[in-house]
């Protein structure tokens, strides 16, 4: 069985009277067992040029279910060095946040139909603050990945 | 004043990959677009969900300008089963099972940026703690 981990630690000498020094572990399993995650896409490194909102990772098929809920786990970072330079994170067009630059996150993902009826399905969206190239690295640590399949129509 | 958060990857050789995962990222947690330190907190809480497992309104985005504020939570179950799930408005983000934890960015300034959670069973225990961007 794959194990593969994930800590985190966040620390602080001066936010607080008392120093602040929190640290978790987990392991990651398939969505309610205890058998590890197996599939990964591999970490991507990207140099965004154009402020567009993209599709980060294969999301739900149309009319299809059968990754819906599954364990999926995302880490996204902003690469960027220039403390003005910002991604916006989305999942189906709702605004999780802003990476600032050197800023990362880890979030569970689901991937769900969309609750508002805006034909998103679980997308995980992210938009550059600025056109002139920002680096971004991401990964998806999950049970599965529903693959689309090859479009041959011309202009699709 | 600086506030550090690190995040650790691993997976040994021939485990998840033929080759290792050692992924470590530290970032120092800033206010929007400068590189001052963020000075607020929610401090450490917990929150226990004792009955019925109805959702629940962990932070209000009308409560918070608009900012780079960043939010932990943490499922302190040790039941595989038992999750909660994380919504922001009403987009489901994720589900977090026992033991997990995470750790992302939170754009607040509005009743549409509510971060609600539901858990899958009664007497369940979360761990949270919001850095705000004042």
């Amino acid at each position: 069985m794959a194990t593969t981990t994930a800590a985190i630690t966040l620390t602080s000498a001066d936010l607080l009277t008392d120093a602040l020094s929190l640290s978790a572990t987990s392991t990651l399993h398939k969505a309610g067992s205890t058998e590890g995650l197996d599939q990964t896409t591999g970490m991507a490194h990207a140099y965004l040029t154009a402020t567009t909102a993209i599709d980060i990772f294969p999301a739900l098929i149309e009319a299809s279910i059968a990754f819906e809920n599954k364990s999926n786990w995302v880490y996204i970072c902003n690469l960027s060095t220039d403390e003005t330079e910002f991604l916006t994170v989305k999942i189906c067009e709702q605004v999780i946040g802003k990476l600032y630059a050197g800023d990362f996150l880890w979030m569970p993902w689901s991937m769900r139909e969309s609750q508002n009826a805006n034909d998103h399905h679980g997308d995980i969206t992210i938009a550059p603050s600025v056109n002139t190239g920002m680096h971004v690295e991401f990964t998806c640590i999950n049970e599965g990945t529903e693959y689309h399949t090859e479009n041959t129509s011309a202009g699709q | 004043m600086a506030i550090t958060a690190t995040v650790t990857l691993t997976s040994a050789a021939g485990d998840l990959l033929t080759d290792a995962l050692a992924l470590s990222t530290s970032a120092n947690l800033t206010a929007a677009g400068v590189s001052t330190a963020l000075v607020g907190t929610s401090g450490l809480g917990r929150k226990k969900l004792a009955s019925g497992h109805a959702q629940y309104t962990l932070f209000d985005g009308d409560a918070y300008a608009n900012g780079a504020h960043k939010i932990y939570l943490k499922n302190t179950s040790i039941t595989a089963e038992e999750y909660f799930t994380i919504e922001i408005n009403s987009e489901q983000m994720g589900k977090l099972y026992a033991g997990d934890w995470c750790f992302f960015p939170w754009e607040a300034n509005a009743d549409t940026n509510d971060i609600k959670i539901d858990p899958s069973a009664d007497n369940m225990v979360l761990e949270y703690m919001l850095f705000i961007d004042e």
